[in-house]
């Protein structure tokens, strides 16, 4: 091993806990900058996967205000308008609380032909796969009013384990039965998403089967469409037909407010503050300061080498020497706490998307995050060396012998 | 020894300001010391003796006057060639010691190796043979820690020999020993001087180590006041 490796790494291991304690500080820090990271990343992704050429047609007053029924073909008939689908939100949970993810009434037919490039159907009735899935998954649709179709996620998350030909029963939190009983949806597909804004954890169902059980009593609640997705022939006539949609209604019952997909769903992400900013800063701030922790650590592994500058400057070494040392030192610091703090980060990754669920679905330690937080703590390494080892080219080799470092 | 000075100081004035007052430290000092010499220098604290040896040894530079050593002219070399040109030239002896705590005792005597074009085989061959030379073989795997401080001071004797250097600084080389260990240090650099010819420089307090150099030079603010050989040398 090369003297300035071996000489360097002495020193590391030589100052176990305060170079310990740098390397836990980075390792937070490292930690902390993936995580915040991936967060952000997995809440704009979702934003950065919409189509440009659909817009969302929601209450003007809020989005927890449903829309008429009777609003579907007056959007259908605006002109540049392909295909309209209703989502209504149904918001129950599956046996218990805990299990909660999300469940839309659609009108299914409209709603796979909408979706046919955002969505893969992977399994149909009879286990049926590959190209003939969709359409077997259609007519099953259309054959029963119970059916559903499910994300992979719940077929893949062992709590919910469920598959085609399931009868999942879902206790109702905003449509309640008249029984007082759970509503029943027999799985007939499950679909992989292509869009990473559709959640893997998602259920799809038949409107028509909350709107007849609403008409015959068996349950309570209102027949309407929560918000109308549609599809539009190309994204430069978007704000033309938004404009015509909301015009439409301006004197209906409820006033509308056509946005683009993208700003339906960054409306989610600032419903909740600008979560990314203030990530951001939180990590930011953390960030800064573990840095100027790190940078005051190797101060006094600097102040502490002075005189070792000197002798090495007695012995026919330069200054830069010296400096060249703390740098290493520095760097291999920050490298361990890096890789340390990346392998904590990618270790959790399957917690972390536990824990967020279908709320950050996309959260994900790529390695685009991985070469920064490796870049980053070479960054971090280097110029607290730096900070460390710049003052020694100051220093005449008397002065740095006379020192008590 | 030949009668061709080595190491030449030409009216060397080194001043130091402290404390807004400035201090003579060397006053147009003049001082010739043959190649093989062994020098002696004594004095108060603060008439100049360690600076002298920075100055020879190229870790000061005067503020006016010459500091030659083997006709090389210290003070004005490059600050960039001072380095290399004192690996070659300087081997350096300090009374504490200044090993490096956290390298062994041949990892320190390899260091000034690391700066010669040796290579890695023949750099070991030559710390072991600086540390026999020095009687500390059996100590070479052992830490600073791990050795008395007259053992420490022979593995500083050593690493400054590594490089076979011409002149040896010794600054106060037994300042911090007791009187065996001091001997032990005393004899080392006598057969150094003696057996493989290196010329000597040593500041010191202790009158011992002072009647074991070949010359005694005595200093007083910054002047020489006297400058005696022993006699049989």
């Amino acid at each position: 091993m090369a003297f300035p490796v071996r000489l360097a790494l002495r020193h590391i291991l030589a100052s176990k806990t305060r170079n310990g304690l740098t390397v836990l500080a980075i390792t937070i820090a490292v930690f902390l900058l993936c995580f915040l990271l991936a967060v952000v990343k997995g809440i704009d992704a979702g934003v950065r996967s919409a189509s440009a050429t659909r817009l969302v047609t929601q209450s003007a007053v809020s989005l927890f205000v449903s829309l008429p029924m009777s609003y579907q073909p007056k959007i259908d008939a605006v002109d540049g308008v392909v295909l309209s689908s209703e989502f209504r939100w149904f918001g129950g949970y599956y046996q218990d609380p805990s299990n909660f993810f999300p469940q839309f009434a659609v009108n299914q037919n409209r709603f796979l032909e909408m979706y046919e490039k955002d969505i893969e159907i992977i399994e149909g009735p009879d286990g049926i796969t590959g190209p003939g899935a969709r359409a077997a998954v259609q007519k099953a649709l259309n054959s029963d009013r119970r059916a559903a179709i499910i994300g992979v996620g719940l077929k893949d998350e062992e709590k919910y384990s469920f598959k085609v030909g399931d009868t999942v029963p879902i206790v109702p939190a905003i449509y309640q039965r008249a029984d007082g009983g759970s509503w029943e949806f027999i799985i007939v597909g499950i679909f992989r998403p292509l869009k990473e804004r559709i959640p893997d954890k998602v259920m799809y169902f038949r409107s028509d089967y909350l709107n007849t059980s609403i008409e015959s009593g068996e349950a309570i609640g209102e027949i309407a469409a929560g918000v109308y997705y549609i599809n539009i022939d190309s994204g430069d006539i978007g704000d033309v037909v938004a404009s015509t949609i909301d015009d439409e209604f301006l004197n209906g019952p409820q006033r509308t407010q056509t946005i683009t997909e993208a700003a339906f769903a960054s409306f989610f992400v600032s419903a909740i503050g600008n979560l990314p900013l203030f990530l951001g800063t939180i990590g930011g701030a953390v960030l800064f300061s573990i840095f100027f922790s790190v940078v005051n650590a190797m101060l006094i592994a600097g102040r502490q080498r002075l005189k070792e500058s000197g002798i090495l400057q007695a012995l026919g070494f330069t200054p830069l020497t010296s400096t060249f040392l703390l740098i290493f030192e520095g760097l291999m610091v920050a490298l361990i706490g890096g890789a340390l703090g990346l392998s904590l980060a990618v270790g959790t990754e399957g917690l972390v998307q536990d824990l967020f669920g279908a709320n950050i679905r996309n959260y994900k330690i790529d390695s685009n995050l991985m070469l920064l937080a490796l870049a980053t703590s070479s960054a971090l390494g280097i110029t607290a060396g730096l900070s460390a080892g710049i003052p020694f080219l100051g220093y005449r080799p008397t002065e740095a012998l006379r020192s008590m470092g | 020894m030949s009668n061709k000075a080595y190491i030449q100081l030409d009216g060397v004035t080194k001043k130091y300001s402290r404390g807004g007052e400035e201090l003579v430290v060397l006053d147009a000092l003049d001082l010739k010391v043959p190649e093989g010499d062994y020098v002696a220098l004594m004095g108060p604290s603060g008439s100049g003796k360690t600076t002298i040896l920075n100055l020879v040894g190229g870790l000061d530079i005067p503020d006016s006057g010459k500091v030659s050593v083997a006709d090389t002219e210290v003070a004005n070399m490059p600050k960039s060639q001072l380095p290399a040109w004192r690996a070659r030239h300087v081997g350096f002896v300090f009374q504490s010691f200044n090993l490096l705590p956290v390298l062994t005792a041949h990892e320190n005597v390899m260091l000034p190796l690391q700066l010669t074009p040796l290579s890695k085989s023949e750099r070991k061959i030559q710390a072991d043979f600086a540390l026999e030379i020095v009687g500390l073989s059996d100590r070479a795997s052992h830490r600073p820690s791990q050795l008395s401080g007259g053992q420490e001071q022979r593995v500083a004797i050593a690493r400054a020999i590594a490089t076979d250097p011409d002149v040896i600084i010794a600054d106060e080389p037994t300042g911090d020993l007791d009187r065996n260990s001091a001997d032990e240090i005393l004899q080392i650099l006598d057969r150094l001087n003696s057996e493989m010819g290196k010329t000597i420089l040593m500041v010191t307090h202790d009158p011992a180590a002072a009647a074991s150099a070949r010359r005694l030079l005595k200093l007083d603010k910054g002047t020489l006041v006297s400058d005696q050989t022993r006699e049989g040398a």
